[in-house]
């Protein structure tokens, strides 16, 4: 090993030694120091891989003695002991740094008070079970999904082989916790030593930062360390492509792999070029939203990699949505069965998400516990708090918005309606609004604003959305689009005194 | 009346520190208040997760509807203990690498030491995320993310940011609230769309009062007046102030340095009694009532209105102790007021006679872009027949014209004819002012000579 590192030694040494005479920098010299000084003291607490510990401290100890023989400059490193010292927030930060990437410091939160207590109240139950996030142990309308995704990966593990499955579906439809509850109950199965043992790892690309970090948090699963990615990457390939024996299956379930596809497409294609290997015993399951990613996305040959083995998750039905939300319900008698009804029907025409309908029902709870609050009496969730939650949560406010405005602000949204009708283009200038704003204000009798004021109307109205503004530096040339239906403001102003 | 001049300087100061950080106090909207103080006391002691968003034109009170809720709840040891808050501004924090940081500094993770962040944006993005996943709803201290400009964070880089503070709010980690506020009405649809099923689509919308003139005189009255002893004494036994330890957070300075009318002001009764009746006169005074109305239609808010009354309130010294009907009337004046007019009058004759020139030419070729030639030429045929104008050369006109631009009264066209590359006295440039403008201005200018006026009217030499 020390012929190995003589070579490397002596031309950094000559380096050095080189910028050091002509006089240019000598803080090299205090770059190094750290090196010496920390490996000493991180060796012991900190597990290195023995190729780094073998080499580079020693390098780090010879450098600075012989720096010292050719250089004058002593005083520099005699003070750099007490330099080093007065600084103390940069060793603590640091060593806690590493400390958190080697993963001896585990990542966790301030604890309360005091544990929460369940509420009592049968409504409060009743919400309990309705948030999102209590996913029940079996997922009610699902059983076929979840029959084949076991299917699969039941079978991937028992032959000890690699594959692929893509898994798609609109948001809100069940795909991942389907997915994890299949994982689950196979790692229940592998626990009782009926099935053979496997890793189970799971990324998700909306929580990387960029598509690279994904080898990161896989090599972090694998082992507990943070690396930099191109490590992680080499480590990576090294241990799927090496052969090993007594190597147990890996589960990777990718969530929104469409994050993950960058324009080189590298990252996804190593993720799914890893379980062609027959060293590697990978099975990889990746879900997005579009069910024809893999078409109008990703290469051919990525495609090609990732298989024909797809399921495609429907949006639910009002039918299936009921059941789901009664699932949750079992055992108490806090809603009506109309009124779940009334909520499934709703979601199910727009967007058959069962994350909508489960929020739509927790909020009615919340309606229907401040009744009871005031008239002290229970009351059960009914058509009336669910009819008011759906108000809430699905309607837009655009009308009450304008009903809001003050009258010059309702005064010129009319004038942007009656250019847009008068030019018959949805674009208007504002000079031409602003005479159309002159004439309806002669018309009503009211003083008409100045150009500055009308444009301050105008930029307030682009705040809120209701007109869509250029920049005010285009002053008074700027375009202005009406970006709600001019039967809206007129719906609006109806009342207005107006008209 | 003899006055005190104490009592003049106290009563300025006390109505400015309450027009200005009184955030406190909140009128109006009570069922949305309930709404959000319902939903972060569930966060805080029943461990429930949830987001929604606020939604309401600038300036009606969404960041003080906040604020107070706040003031409300901290000084209660079971929130303040059991929750953390962390406050994001879109106009701050203008990537998902800063909010991360900053909501780790005052989260007060492992890998923060004294509001000093370390390690990358990714590896922030994993340590947050793993301690969020670490906790969870029962042990843990609930958070509550207020993220101000919501919208703004939309822009952000994939969203990441808020696909992972809603992805948390919607599964069994530690219990969190995401309280978004913004201006804009249509933010939901900004949201991708994994995003915004995550959102719980809980929108709480501010609407300033439909048509509610008495309320703004009332308003006008409530804000100006001072408070009795009697008043004093029931804002002494609600006022509860918020223990240092609930405000370790130094970012969320929304609910520091609270309006508290208890420690400085000292008023004589008598003076409370003159002031209030003096102001209460005012409200029904039918002058005030026309410059109130006036402001009122064209802007409904609070927000602004409350700046101009902290316009009036500046204006009290000794010699002038109260507010007079003058005053308002003035302040009326000013507020509608055309502040291009006026700096249109304050030009020299010649520029004035340059914006004459432009105006003729826009109303003879219906606003066509113009250079200073065609400008020059114009004024060239005036200033000939004129006796005032006759002897300016063309460089003190085109100095002129330099400062026109540089006043943006008038601007160069992009592309055809605007670009640099044009040489200045043929670039194309575009008149920013109405006809009507530039009549009042000329009309204000007592000084300019009689030929100018005339000339002004029509184009006809």
């Amino acid at each position: 090993q020390e012929s190995v590192a003589t070579p490397k030694r002596n031309i950094q040494l000559s380096n050095i030694v080189e910028e050091c005479a002509n006089g240019r920098r000598v803080s090299r010299v205090l770059e190094l120091t750290p090196k010496k000084t920390q490996p000493d003291r991180a060796a012991d607490d900190e597990p290195i891989t023995p190729k780094r510990r073998g080499r580079p401290p020693s390098i780090a100890r010879e450098q600075p003695v012989v720096l010292v023989d050719e250089e004058p400059k002593t005083p520099k490193r005699r003070g750099r002991p007490s330099s080093a010292g007065p600084s103390l927030s940069t060793p603590k930060s640091a060593s806690k740094m590493k400390l958190i990437r080697s993963g001896a410091i585990k990542p966790n939160i301030h604890s309360r008070d005091a544990p929460v207590e369940d509420g009592a109240n049968d409504l409060a139950i009743a919400r309990e079970r309705l948030h999102v996030s209590s996913i029940p142990t079996s997922l009610p309308c699902r059983e076929k999904e979840f029959d084949e995704i076991y299917n699969f990966l039941e079978s991937k593990i028992y032959d000890g082989c690699g594959g692929c499955m893509y898994v798609s579906g609109v948001p809100g439809t069940g795909k991942t916790a389907t997915t994890t509850a299949v994982i689950r109950s196979l790692q229940q199965l592998s626990d009782d030593e009926e099935i053979p043992k496997f890793d189970y790892i799971e990324i998700n690309g909306m929580r990387l930062t960029e598509p690279r970090q994904a080898y990161v948090h896989i090599y972090r699963q694998l082992t507990g360390k943070t690396l930099a990615w191109e490590q992680a990457y080499n480590l990576l390939d090294k241990r799927f492509t090496t052969k090993a024996p007594r190597r147990v299956t890996t589960v990777l379930l990718v969530d929104e792999l469409d994050i993950l596809c960058n324009r080189r497409q590298d990252v996804v294609y190593n993720l799914l070029n890893w379980p062609t290997l027959s060293t590697a015993q990978l099975i990889v399951v990746t879900i997005a939203n579009t069910m024809d990613l893999p078409e109008r996305l990703l290469m051919g040959k990525i495609a090609s990699r990732l298989g024909l083995t797809r399921l495609t998750f429907q949006p639910y039905n009002f039918k299936q949505l009921q059941e789901i939300v009664m699932a949750r319900l079992t055992g108490t008698s806090a809603f009506n069965s109309d009124a779940v009804q009334l909520v499934a029907r709703k979601v199910a025409a727009v967007s058959g998400d069962a994350r909508r309908a489960l929020d739509i029902c927790r909020r009615a709870t919340e309606l229907a516990d401040d009744q009871s609050q005031k008239t002290n009496q229970e009351v059960t969730v009914s058509m009336v708090h669910v009819q008011q939650a759906l108000a809430e949560m699905i309607a837009s406010a655009k009308v009450q918005t304008i009903r809001s405005c003050s009258l010059m602000e309702q005064l010129f949204l009319q004038a942007v309606t009656a250019e847009v009708t008068r030019t018959g283009i949805e674009e208007c200038n504002f000079l031409g609004v602003y005479a159309q704003f002159e004439a309806l204000a002669a018309f009503s009798g009211i003083t008409v604003p100045n150009t500055g004021r009308a444009m301050a109307i105008c930029a307030r109205l682009g705040a809120s959305r209701l007109l869509i503004c250029e920049t005010g530096r285009n002053d008074i040339y700027q375009k202005i689009l009406l970006n709600v239906s001019t039967d809206d403001v007129h719906y609006a102003l109806q009342a207005s005194k107006l008209l | 009346m003899p006055v005190l001049q104490s009592e003049v300087d106290t009563t300025r100061k006390f109505i400015k520190a309450r027009l200005l950080k009184d955030r406190a106090s909140f009128h109006g909207y009570e069922t949305e208040r309930q709404h959000i103080r319902d939903l972060l006391q569930r966060t805080a002691e029943l461990g429930e997760s949830n987001s929604v968003l606020l939604l309401g034109p600038r300036g009606c009170g969404k960041t003080t509807l906040i604020t107070s809720v706040l003031a409300e709840l901290l000084p209660q040891q079971t929130f303040h203990r059991n929750t953390l808050i962390v406050y994001l501004n879109g106009l701050i924090h203008t990537d998902d690498r800063q909010a991360l940081k900053s909501a780790t500094a005052q989260m007060n993770l492992e890998n923060a030491v004294d509001g000093k962040v370390f390690g990358s944006f990714a590896e922030n993005l994993a340590f947050l995320l793993e301690c969020l996943k670490a906790g969870d709803r029962k042990k843990s201290k609930s958070v509550i993310f207020l993220l101000e400009e919501f919208d703004l964070f939309c822009s952000h880089h994939n969203q990441t940011l808020l696909y992972n503070l809603f992805d948390v709010a919607q599964s069994a980690q530690a219990p969190i609230c995401v309280v978004g506020i913004t201006a804009r009405l249509d933010v939901i649809e900004l949201l991708e769309k994994r995003v915004k099923s995550r959102f719980s689509h809980r929108q709480i919308f501010l609407f300033p009062p439909e048509d509610d003139f008495d309320g703004r005189v009332q308003l006008f009255a409530d804000l100006l007046k001072l408070p009795t002893e009697q008043q004093l004494r029931r804002m002494d036994a609600t006022y509860t102030p918020i223990p240092k330890e609930a405000l370790h957070n130094d970012e969320l300075v929304l609910v520091r340095n609270l309006f508290n009318p208890m420690h400085f002001y000292r008023f004589s009764p008598k003076w409370v009694t003159e002031w209030n009746r003096h102001i209460d006169a005012l409200a029904k005074n039918q002058t005030v009532k026309t410059v109130l109305k006036n402001i009122y239609d064209y802007d409904a808010l609070e927000g602004p209105f409350r700046m101009l009354l902290l316009e009036l309130v500046n204006g009290l010294d000794e010699d002038r102790s109260v507010i007079t009907v003058e005053s308002i009337q003035e302040l009326g004046r000013s507020y509608e007021a055309d502040d291009k007019v006026a700096l249109v009058a304050g030009l020299s004759v010649l520029e004035v006679c340059l914006l004459i020139a432009m105006k003729h030419h826009s109303e003879i070729y219906d606003r066509d872009p113009f250079n200073f030639e065609m400008i020059l030429t114009r004024y060239g045929k005036f200033a000939n027949s004129s006796s005032t104008m006759q002897n300016i050369e063309r460089s003190v006109a085109l100095k002129a014209f330099e400062h026109l631009k540089n006043l943006e009264l008038i601007v160069p066209m992009t592309g055809v004819g605007g670009g640099s590359k044009v040489l200045k006295e043929y670039q194309l440039h575009r008149l920013l002012l109405t006809y009507g403008q530039i009549s009042q201005a000329v009309l204000k200018m007592q000084f300019l000579p009689t030929e100018i006026k005339q000339w002004a009217q029509s184009s006809l030499i």
